[in-house]
């Protein structure tokens, strides 16, 4: 049992992460809380349900089309970002609040409240190593989670761009003086993200299942794991993401599903109790 | 703004700020009459009030600068108890309605004990992440909450004798009005008690400027938990006589994000610095909601609350109420209006 | 900061609402008059429970056009006032006081889960207008006195037959209930677990779960690890695709599968395909299965259906035809004993009523609960309900153990 345990944990935990690092992206690079992240990746799942549904496209190309709408979405939102007014934490968690309500209820009307998944044949298959079973559904959520997040870690290491946004990330005065346009850097920051919630979309509407109100848990994940993990370090926000899949899991198996929920609420008020500065502090 | 062009507008101001609510009052009195035949109408005014209430307890905090979105621990765990009391003890609901208050102030406090150190957005945040414990206790502690079960058949608000006049508070739509608007009315006396006193007064320096609110000597601890369990026990209150009008309790419906967001968004939307504001919205948006937006669109109509929060966030950060007051609040901060 | 020109459209503004909702309450105090026989319907026709709300209402309608197509109610025709609670129990409480107090409805029909029929009845008791809820399941709302709330269905239907078959035919040693955390999915999987245990049928894990859990892989790994051999999940549509499909994907293959809840529905077929063979489930009826006897009156029931909304209909819809049949039927017999129709009378007659009906011999107990209503085990077989439960109306032996997922094409 606890060898299911450790693979649902690793699993959940990567595929965590991806959900996470578009929201920490976003966060370390404008200083906004993004509220509707959940929301924009339940939209590009049901984008993915849709083109499949409809039109029977096949799972793999209905990431493309998932990514072009999160990509207008999201620049849209950052058109929104960047008007707010100081405080500019609490002001964006109000008012992205406001999207998330307004995309939960464009989802129900064009998607009604009914359960959907995607179903990928493929899935079902797996692989035996000994006592360990992997379905190809969760090897797919593995590797792709794994070669994201290792792309994203090189673009942010060893390109140009990746440090510029690094160095906002890490100071934004300093960033603005020596010559890098940190308001391009929120704007592409959110490019990014919107690709990554693209990407993260069609497997939320494969291995979880889509309903309007699904994103909300989405978001808490992604404000646990950035809080986890501080701003900027993606290693953090892979460590962060396997132990709340590790918690989760362990949590079903020693006291039950019905107090799964507790674990990432629990996990964000302790660390939030023990850093009550914020995270963005700790950078100075 | 001691020119004479502002006198004249702020003398405008101020009659809107005087003629507004007084009639808003006069036409909330007598809507039963208006409404006799549509019961509808009647129900949905009860709901507005009930939510106006929520929306004037939450501001309490909100004031002090702190915007919660956890709400709903408080009105849940107060119609809980409330409902529990009344239903396994029969003791009455007029005893029962405060102690759903006491429990959500509880709460409140061990809420406080973990988020009071937290500012601004890590605030709400906590917040948002709070109301998940009080919801996953209740839905498991099968013994006393009856869990996932929900609770049935809770007994509605008794009827009132006074003198001659015989009140029947849960039989008759007319009735449940009534108290609900009495108890709004009630509470939102106290709100202006408190926005007047030192509390008030503290909490409005606290959310102006923090550190030189302490360094005068105010104690910001104390009085952010002295607000946060004011506005915790009138939240409960007021999801206690919720349960006892819906007669019909479960986890998910109580501590639902839906009793989060609608105080958040009526407050904002309405003047969070103001007195009447959080309730005025309540009483506007809801049944605009009800009348126009769901028949229209009958998936999908809290969009309209959505928007709006957008809106009142980019455009108007200090609320519709708060614009038209905004002669009467002088910053501290700066001495005038900006 | 406001300037003038501002203030006075602010004023305006304040003028132009206040306008408006006088227009509202005026409007809607318009009445209509007609010399039609009035029935409320409630039902959650938009929100989260839209989807059954709606097929409930189908079922209403079908009743209703199948009366009048009749000549009516001595010769009046029947109106059908529908109201939408949209999926909230306080608005189902404002309806339903719309419908009794202003409308003055006769009776009222519909309903789907508890949390929105629970608050009808008790407008209904107030007004004393007998309400015939199509799909309430709770024990404890009709335990509360109150003579006019009546409803076709019960848990007992589905707990009954269930914990019957598995004692008698399928002797589990190990068996697991998994269920919502939602009030009748909970009461279900109690209701299910006191009545092995009492027939000495060991249940070896109750677990909840919330509907929407995005993952079941730790529950799988536990359920796996205690080798159980029965799954039975009180779960709804969704959480059987989540579930059915993880267990495939681990390899966990159980003896049997049984879903009360959200499998007897040709739409999961559609779904699951394949992976649908061998699931059980329970059902009161569909288009192939009825009360014996009333052959003739559920072939007429599926045609009327069909041609009025051009699909086939399934049990939910059949639910919401026999209580708005159970109204009419009372209606009728309160007219032909040639006393008024009030509330107390209908109420009297319903109390009275014994009508057979496709999905159940219709007759209510003293607090209003369904006499007959029991649901049939069934199988599917090769894309087909068959019934294997109880043996007298079987129709396929089951198959259990059902094969491995290995072992299947």
């Amino acid at each position: 049992m606890w060898t299911t345990v450790f693979v649902s944990g690793i699993t959940l935990g990567s595929f965590y992460t991806l959900v996470a690092l578009g929201f920490a992206l976003i966060f370390g690079v404008t200083h906004t809380f993004n509220l509707a992240h959940g929301e924009l990746i339940v939209l590009a799942g049901y984008v993915a349900y849709w083109l499949w549904k409809t039109y029977g496209v096949s799972f793999l190309f209905t990431f493309p089309a998932a990514v072009l709408v999160a990509l207008t979405v999201c620049l849209l939102l950052q058109r929104l970002f960047s008007r707010l007014k100081e405080p500019l934490e609490l002001n964006s968690i109000v008012m992205s609040f406001g999207v998330a309500i307004l995309l939960q209820n464009g989802m129900l009307f064009f998607f009604s409240g009914d359960y959907r998944l995607i179903r990928v044949p493929t899935f079902n298959q797996g692989l035996h190593f000994k006592t360990l079973y992997l379905s190809y559904g969760q090897l797919t959520l593995l590797a792709l989670s794994l070669v994201v997040i290792g792309l994203l870690y090189l673009l942010m290491r060893h390109t140009y761009l990746g440090k510029a946004l690094r160095a906002t990330i890490q100071d934004r005065e300093a960033a603005a003086l020596a010559g890098i346009n940190v308001s391009g850097m929120g704007l592409l920051a959110f490019a990014i993200g919107a690709i990554l919630i693209g990407l993260a979309g069609p497997l939320y509407g494969s291995v979880h299942y889509l309903y309007p109100a699904a994103g909300l848990q989405a978001t808490l994940l992604a404000i646990t794991i950035t809080i986890f993990s501080g701003v900027g370090r993606i290693r953090g926000l892979i460590l962060g993401g396997w132990i709340l899949g590790f918690a989760e899991s362990g949590a079903v198996v020693l006291l039950g599903a019905s107090w799964r929920e507790l674990v990432g609420a629990v996990m964000l008020i302790t660390l939030l109790a023990l850093r009550p500065q914020g995270i963005l502090e700790r950078e100075k | 703004m001691q020119t004479k062009g502002t006198t004249r507008q702020q003398a405008i101001q101020q009659q809107i700020a005087w003629a507004a609510p007084t009639l808003g009052l006069v036409l909330l009195l007598l809507l039963p009459a208006f409404a006799r035949y549509n019961d509808y109408v009647l129900q949905v005014f009860t709901h507005a009030l009930l939510l106006a209430t929520l929306a004037l307890a939450w501001n309490i905090l909100g004031v002090s600068g702190s915007i919660s979105l956890g709400h709903a621990a408080f009105f849940g765990a107060g119609a809980y108890t409330s409902a529990l009391l009344s239903l396994d003890l029969g003791i009455s609901p007029w005893a029962t309605i405060p102690l759903g208050g006491v429990l959500a102030a509880g709460i409140a406090a061990i809420m406080g004990l973990f988020c009071l150190r937290l500012r601004g957005a890590y605030f709400a945040l906590a917040t948002l992440a709070f109301v998940e414990i009080p919801k996953v206790i209740t839905d498991n502690w099968d013994g006393l909450t009856r869990g996932s079960l929900g609770l049935v058949g809770l007994p509605g608000l008794p009827s009132l004798q006074l003198g001659s006049y015989h009140f029947d508070l849960s039989a008759s739509l007319v009735g449940s009005y009534y108290f609900v608007l009495a108890y709004g009315l009630v509470l939102l006396g106290l709100v202006t008690f408190v926005f007047r006193s030192n509390l008030g007064l503290a909490l409005q320096a606290i959310r102006e400027e923090e550190v030189a609110a302490e360094a005068v000597g105010i104690q910001v601890q104390r009085y952010r938990l002295l607000s946060l369990l004011l506005s915790a026990f009138f939240s409960g209150i007021t999801g206690a006589c919720y349960g006892h009008l819906i007669r019909y309790l479960e986890p998910g419906l109580v501590y639902g994000l839906h009793f989060s967001a609608i105080p958040m968004i009526f407050a904002i939307c309405g003047g969070r610095f103001t007195i009447l504001g959080p309730a005025l919205a309540a009483l506007v948006l809801y049944p605009v909601d009800q009348f126009i937006f769901h028949p229209l669109l009958p998936a999908g109509h809290e969009f309209l609350y959505g928007a709006v929060i957008i809106l009142a966030i980019l455009f108007m950060p200090s609320g519709v109420w708060g614009q038209v007051r905004k002669a009467h609040f002088v910053s501290i901060k700066t001495g005038s209006v900006e | 900061m406001l300037n003038k020109g501002d203030s006075v459209v602010l004023c305006k503004r304040l003028w132009t609402i206040v306008g408006l909702l006088t227009i509202i309450l005026c409007c809607t105090n318009t009445a209509t008059l007609a010399a039609t026989i009035k029935i409320g319907e409630i039902n959650p026709l938009s929100g989260r429970l839209a989807k059954q709300g709606v097929e409930i209402h189908q079922g209403v309608a079908v009743a209703v056009a199948e009366v009048n197509e009749a000549g009516g109610l001595d010769g009046q025709q029947v109106e059908i006032i529908s109201r939408d609670d949209q999926s909230q129990p306080d608005v189902a409480i404002s309806r339903a006081e719309e419908l009794c107090g202003w409308k003055k409805v006769l009776a009222l029909t519909g309903g789907y889960v508890d949390s929105l029929v629970g608050p009808i009845s008790e407008v209904a008791k107030k007004y004393q207008i007998p309400y015939v809820a199509s799909a309430s399941l709770q024990k404890e709302l009709t335990q509360r006195d109150n003579p006019y709330f009546f409803r076709v269905s019960t848990l007992q239907g589905f707990v009954e037959p269930l914990c019957s078959m598995l004692a008698e035919q399928v002797h589990p040693q190990r068996l697991a209930i998994l269920h919502a955390a939602t009030p009748g999915s909970t009461e279900f999987a109690r209701d299910l677990k006191r009545c092995l245990q009492s027939r000495n049928s060991p249940v070896m894990l109750m677990e909840k779960f919330r509907p929407g859990t995005p993952d079941f892989t730790p529950l799988i790994g536990k359920l796996a690890n205690m080798n159980i051999e029965v799954i039975i999940s009180g779960g709804f549509f969704a959480d059987h695709l989540l579930l059915l499909r993880q267990l495939k994907e681990n390899r966990v293959s159980p003896k049997a599968y049984i879903g009360p809840f959200g499998i007897a529905y040709q739409s999961f077929i559609g779904e699951m395909s394949d992976d649908a063979e061998y699931l059980y489930s329970t059902c009161a009826w569909n288009p192939g299965i009825t009360n014996p006897g009333t052959e003739a009156a559920s072939k007429d029931f599926v045609e009327r259906f069909r041609s009025i909304f051009h699909r086939e209909p399934n049990t939910t819809n059949m639910h919401g035809y026999t209580s708005t049949r159970a109204v009419l039927a009372a209606m009728q017999n309160v007219l032909q004993q040639e006393k008024p129709l009030t509330g107390p009378n209908i109420r009297q007659s319903l109390a009275e009523l014994d009508l057979d009906l496709p999905m159940e011999r219709v007759a209510f107990d003293k607090h209003g609960d369904p006499r007959h209503y029991q649901h049939l085990v069934v199988q599917i077989q090769k894309g087909k309900f068959e019934v294997v439960y109880p043996p007298e109306r079987s129709t396929a032996s089951a198959i259990y153990p059902m094969p491995r997922w290995g072992q299947r094409k």
